[in-house]
């Protein structure tokens, strides 16, 4: 919850409930129960946790009337009983262990609780810390309860050291030693005293209980509240690992100021008012979230419920929704905070008050009661009210004088109601007007319950009207809150105007002349959207009227530009298009039967000049004779062979600088060889000449 | 000098262990540490069952009210939390050395932030939600109203507590779980900035919703009217933080999350509203139990080869392969889709892929190099409603043919060559006729 929002907010928030998202405040119900089952689940050994969740949840259910599972029960008395028989537990291990023991009715051994009063006793002699007063208080009282016999012999003097604690602003400190006071501290300081007083043989100091009375009212004047009533107990300083929550806080005051009323003579100084305001407080957080909440909520109601302060009584509307239609009757229901029924008493309802704090009626109406549903009620055609929001005030008196005192039911109380109806909607008539004469060009009549559609055309010198009537089940005027016409271009440009009503007539002329630049001279198809609604009409529509080609001028120069629309931030999902590379492809050659033939064609020469050579009668008659000049030709004509066979080679294999080196040495020895072989070939062919 | 050395050796070594042993035992994408910033600390029982969803998914929360004068979320340059919830819509400033900008910065430092708001969002708020590229409605008090769409209830009359069912389709944001019940909504409307595509719309308002005062009558049009009006949307930071920003604090609350739900004119009456699933399922895709990915062990050769290539040629035929896993909550999963696809990127993409998948994770394709070199770079670039994004970009040089790579004997020059040859025959013979003819 916000405590902190603002009234408005706050409110509607504070008066969070019971029954689902409701803002009222509404008796505990069966989603209490639920909820504090869920809350409270067995964790899967089938413990319900440690001693103090244990007590919470145990005591909790019994409030609430929950059945659990006999063998939870077991768990947790076994839980108890262990607790009490162990020599090492503390105070506070042995408070929560009695005390389960207590709702449960365990049956533990009365030597057992002997031996825990005696120790419990000890604690009280030697501290002087609140926590330890209150836990071996509440462990000796929780004893005392289940039938044993325990008395605290020198109660006056535990009073007067628990009351030592108490401060001037009627808060309390946990101990001696500590200087901040805490509301928290109070609650349970008030808890232990009123324990002592049951725990006491004898009248304990009176006047020491009318300090303590005073102090009480002390501390409801630092109460904290909100503008709907509701009152509850926060600490002053909201720092520090002490802070428990407002919560916690008004759950601890609670149980040590009714604690302290039941064992106290005469009754305390509390206004009725804050009792109620701090069961309106409890009633107001709904369903609680969390087990130490739902606990704190569950138990800080039953004891409001029967405190001996007041008995607070919470007026509720079942139903704040009221509807004309149907004919609803206003109901009331007056019930404590559990929902049982309230003592005899009249409801009157004194006031209506409108939307605007107008005064409808002031009669005062008394409302009938329904003893089989305990609820009150009033058939809302009495109050001749028409739909709209409300603010009902009523009045509670009890009939029987002595309750008074019993009783708290706040007096007036204001609830607020929406009575709703069907408007009828008729005499729709949608066209286009000529500019100048204002003379109707077409005019359709739409009859907007059924799905007919019109269209329309129009151009930047002519006007669309639309006009319509609206009225209560009263036949009243009505002015709803939503009364929108939505022009919607192609592009998804949408412009939306209100459309005036005066009396009952709603009508709308559209002047596009005006309208060029709002409309960014878009022409082309607009649909038409005409949506009606308003909370207290039960028949709100949106309906798409048609559409209309609009014919508009070219937008000049400076002419705004339309605005971007949204991406769409969803586009950018989603796989992309696959792409593949396309591969240059290969470039063209012959068939190879076209090469190897062309191949053959090009070896032709060759064969040619082989044959031509052979018919020629080619001889090597010239081949030197003599030893050493046909070994210099011999090895002139390998040279040559070698650097055609490089060739072969170069082609099938090497690479040109292998080649060109290897061409290299050849040519080397070539040249020395075939200047040998050629010289001397000169020299005989020109001794032939000599010769 | 040498135990030194051989001491920042050890170090290192151990930093490695633990690394590697981070990704085997499934190291989470997030931390756990989260910051509550509230109004009031009442709201930790208000909210109690959402907060207590959160716990019980190992989230460690810590309450502050958002004026805490020692609200602090880094010390010492590191960040003190992995998340943020900003319960605080009408918290002025925010106490400490917290404001606009450090919330801003703790974002772009890849954390993420659940922000709620309600009708009195403060302009610190409001400043926040802008930079995440949500507008709220600048009208003071306004809130969405629905006359058509409400949820009907016994006590509320004025069509504020909107019954939303509009909600984005995506499982990975919501849930494999249909959320069946209408999700309650009581707030102010935004709308996502037109030019921020990383906005998305999880809740949208019908198309007879408005955003304005219920109280007051309207004289001019609503800013903000049917389905452009967000009323819970989130965003995906480019560095993968993330962010719900919603219009209604109370959507989170133990009322919503608790209570039944009528739509209005409709016969279904629900148990219990949708807002318990969506809270829970948005909250763990926000604080990244869902929905994020990770890409390991990125892995390309050429076909027939094991070992990774420095460099690729033209025509080269070459297999990538990349695991993809999703953190599901509890462990990394391998992640199972279709439509993965792989980028051969130069300027441009040449090559597009999808990549297909043994559906334990790993992502595989093979395609030929294209006819083109230059430095190009393998690109996943997966971006999926709701997924974190994948990036992976890895440079690699594509070379042409060398010089004797080249095709060596072809065909059709054939008659070149055996024209050459002849010739080259013929002159050899042609040599002796010439010489030693008589």
């Amino acid at each position: 919850m916000v405590w902190r929002l603002p009234p408005l907010a706050a409110l509607l928030l504070v008066a969070a409930v019971v029954a689902p998202i409701s803002s009222a405040v509404r008796p505990v119900s069966d989603a209490h129960r639920s909820a504090a089952v869920e809350l409270f689940a067995a964790s899967s050994d089938g413990s319900l946790g440690d001693l103090e969740t244990t007590y919470e949840a145990v005591s909790t259910f019994k409030i609430l009337g929950v059945q659990k599972d006999k063998s939870l029960d077991g768990k947790a008395c076994k839980l108890a009983t262990n607790t009490l028989s162990s020599a090492s537990s503390s105070a506070k291990d042995l408070f929560h262990a009695a005390r389960i023991g207590g709702v449960l009715g365990c049956g533990i051994d009365a030597g057992v609780y002997d031996d825990v009063a005696s120790r419990l006793k000890a604690v009280i002699k030697d501290t002087n810390s609140l926590l330890e007063f209150y836990y071996s208080v509440g462990g000796l009282l929780s004893i005392k309860e289940q039938g044993h016999n325990v008395v605290l012999s020198d109660a006056d003097n535990t009073f007067h050291a628990i009351k030592a604690l108490s401060q001037s602003d009627g808060r309390w400190r946990y101990d001696t030693n500590s200087a901040e006071s805490s509301t928290f501290a109070a609650g349970i300081a008030l808890e232990a005293l009123a324990g002592v007083v049951s725990l006491s043989d004898a009248e304990v100091d009176p006047s020491m209980i009318g300090v303590v009375k005073n102090d009480i009212v002390k501390l409801f004047g630092t109460i904290k509240s909100y503008d709907d009533g509701t009152f509850y107990f926060d600490e002053k300083h909201v720092d520090g690992s002490e802070y428990k929550g407002p919560i916690t806080t008004s759950a601890s005051v609670v149980r040590g100021i009714t604690s302290f009323a039941d064992v106290v003579s005469g009754k305390l100084n509390i206004p009725g008012e804050k009792i109620l305001g701090l069961a309106k407080f409890f009633l107001g957080i709904g369903l609680p979230g969390s087990s130490k909440d739902c606990f704190n909520q569950i138990e800080s109601l039953s004891l409001l419920e029967k405190n001996r302060v007041f008995i607070p009584l919470i007026l509720s509307l079942p139903s704040k929704v009221l509807s004309l239609t149907s004919k609803d009757q206003l109901k009331v229901e007056v019930t404590t905070v559990f929902g049982s029924a309230a003592p005899p008493l009249r409801v009157n309802l004194v006031q209506v008050l409108g939307s605007d704090s107008k005064v409808i009626t002031i009669d005062n109406k008394e409302l009938q009661f329904d003893p089989e549903n305990n609820v009150h009620y009033l058939d809302i055609a009495a109050l001749k009210i028409d739909v709209g929001k409300y603010s009902l005030v009523f009045e509670i008196s009890l009939q029987d004088p002595e309750h008074e005192t019993v009783y708290t039911t706040g007096g007036r109380n204001t609830d607020t109601v929406v009575v709703t109806g069907l408007i009828k909607v008729d005499k729709t008539e949608i066209g286009i007007a000529e500019n100048d004469a204002g003379t109707v060009e077409s005019v359709e009549k739409l009859d907007l319950l059924k799905d007919t559609e019109i269209s329309l055309s129009a151009n930047h010198l002519q006007k669309l009207r639309l006009s319509f009537q609206l009225a209560t089940p009263l036949g009243r005027t009505f002015k709803p809150h939503q009364v929108f016409l939505k022009l919607k271009h192609e592009s998804k440009v949408e412009h939306i105007f209100v459309v005036p009503g005066s009396a009952r007539q709603f009508k709308i002329v559209l002047d596009f002349l005006g309208l060029l630049e709002k409309f960014y001279y878009l022409s082309g198809r607009y649909d038409l959207e005409l949506s009606v609604g308003d909370a207290s009409m039960e028949n709100s529509f949106l309906r798409a009227l048609g559409h209309l080609e609009l014919d508009l001028p070219e937008a000049p120069e400076k002419a705004p530009r339309p605005p971007a629309q949204a991406v769409d931030p969803l586009a950018k999902f989603g796989p992309q298009k696959e792409i593949s590379h396309i591969f240059r492809a290969p470039e063209k050659r012959p068939p190879k039967e076209v090469s190897l033939a062309f191949t053959g064609v090009t070896l032709l020469p060759f064969i040619g000049f082989l044959i031509g050579l052979l018919r020629l009668g080619v001889n090597l008659k010239n081949f030197p004779s003599l030893p050493g000049p046909a070994a210099f030709a011999s090895l002139f004509h390998v040279g040559i062979g070698a650097v055609l066979l490089l060739y072969v080679l170069f082609w099938v294999k090497l690479d040109l600088f292998t080649t060109l080196k290897y061409l290299g040495f050849l040519s080397v020895f070539l040249v020395f060889v075939g200047h040998r072989a050629l010289s001397y070939l000169s020299s005989t062919s020109a001794k032939q000449k000599t010769a | 000098m040498a135990a030194l050395r051989l001491l920042l050796l050890l170090a290192a070594a151990a930093l490695l262990v633990v690394a590697s042993r981070g990704d085997a035992s499934g190291e989470p994408p997030r931390g756990r540490k989260l910051l509550v910033l509230v109004d009031d600390l009442a709201m930790r029982s208000s909210h109690s069952a959402f907060f207590g969803s959160l716990q019980a998914r190992g989230l460690d929360l810590e309450f502050r009210l958002a004026d805490d004068p020692k609200l602090s979320l880094h010390r010492y340059g590191q960040y003190l939390y992995d998340g943020l919830v900003l319960f605080a819509p009408s918290t002025p400033r925010f106490g400490g050395s917290v404001d606009q900008n450090a919330v801003l910065e703790f974002i772009d430092a890849g954390h993420d932030m659940i922000l709620a708001a309600d009708s009195s969002v403060s302009d610190l708020i409001r400043g926040i939600a802008t930079e995440c590229g949500v507008e709220f409605d600048e009208d003071p008090e306004v809130m969405v109203v629905d006359h058509i769409n409400y949820a009907s209830t016994e006590v509320e009359g004025d069509h504020t507590l909107i019954a939303g069912d509009d909600l984005i389709q995506s499982d990975v944001i919501l849930g494999s779980k249909k959320i069946e019940a209408p999700v309650l909504f009581r707030g102010i409307g935004h709308a996502a900035h037109p030019s921020n595509s990383l906005v998305l719309k999880v809740l949208s308002a019908s198309p007879s919703a408005y955003s304005a005062n219920p109280k007051t009558k309207l004289a001019s049009p609503p800013s903000l009217t049917g389905s452009a009006i967000s009323l819970v949307s989130v965003m995906q930071a480019r560095n993968n933080a993330r962010v719900l920003i919603s219009g209604s604090l109370d959507l989170f609350s133990n009322r919503f999350l608790k209570s039944g739900v009528k739509k209005a004119g409709s016969k279904i009456s629900h148990g219990k509203a949708g807002n318990e699933q969506f809270v829970t399922e948005t909250s763990k895709w926000v604080f990244h139990e869902r929905g994020h990915l990770k890409a390991m062990n990125v892995v390309h050769h050429k076909i027939g080869e094991t070992n990774e290539a420095s460099m690729y040629r033209i025509n080269d035929d070459l297999e990538y392969l990349v695991v993809i896993y999703e953190w599901s909550g509890t462990s990394w999963k391998p992640y199972v889709a279709d439509d993965v696809q792989i980028q051969f990127y130069m300027m441009s993409p040449y090559v597009l892929k999808n990549m297909s998948t043994d559906k334990k994770g790993l992502y595989s394709t093979s395609f030929k190099v294209p006819d083109v070199y230059g430095v190009f770079q393998f690109k996943v670039e997966y971006q999926r409603l709701g997924y974190t994004a994948v990036s992976l970009a890895k440079q690699i040089p594509v070379r042409p043919y060398r010089h004797n790579e080249y095709e060596r004997f072809i065909t059709s020059a054939y008659p070149y060559y055996a024209a050459s040859f002849s010739t080259m025959g013929a002159f050899f013979i042609f040599s002796f006729a010439y010489l030693y003819h008589k």
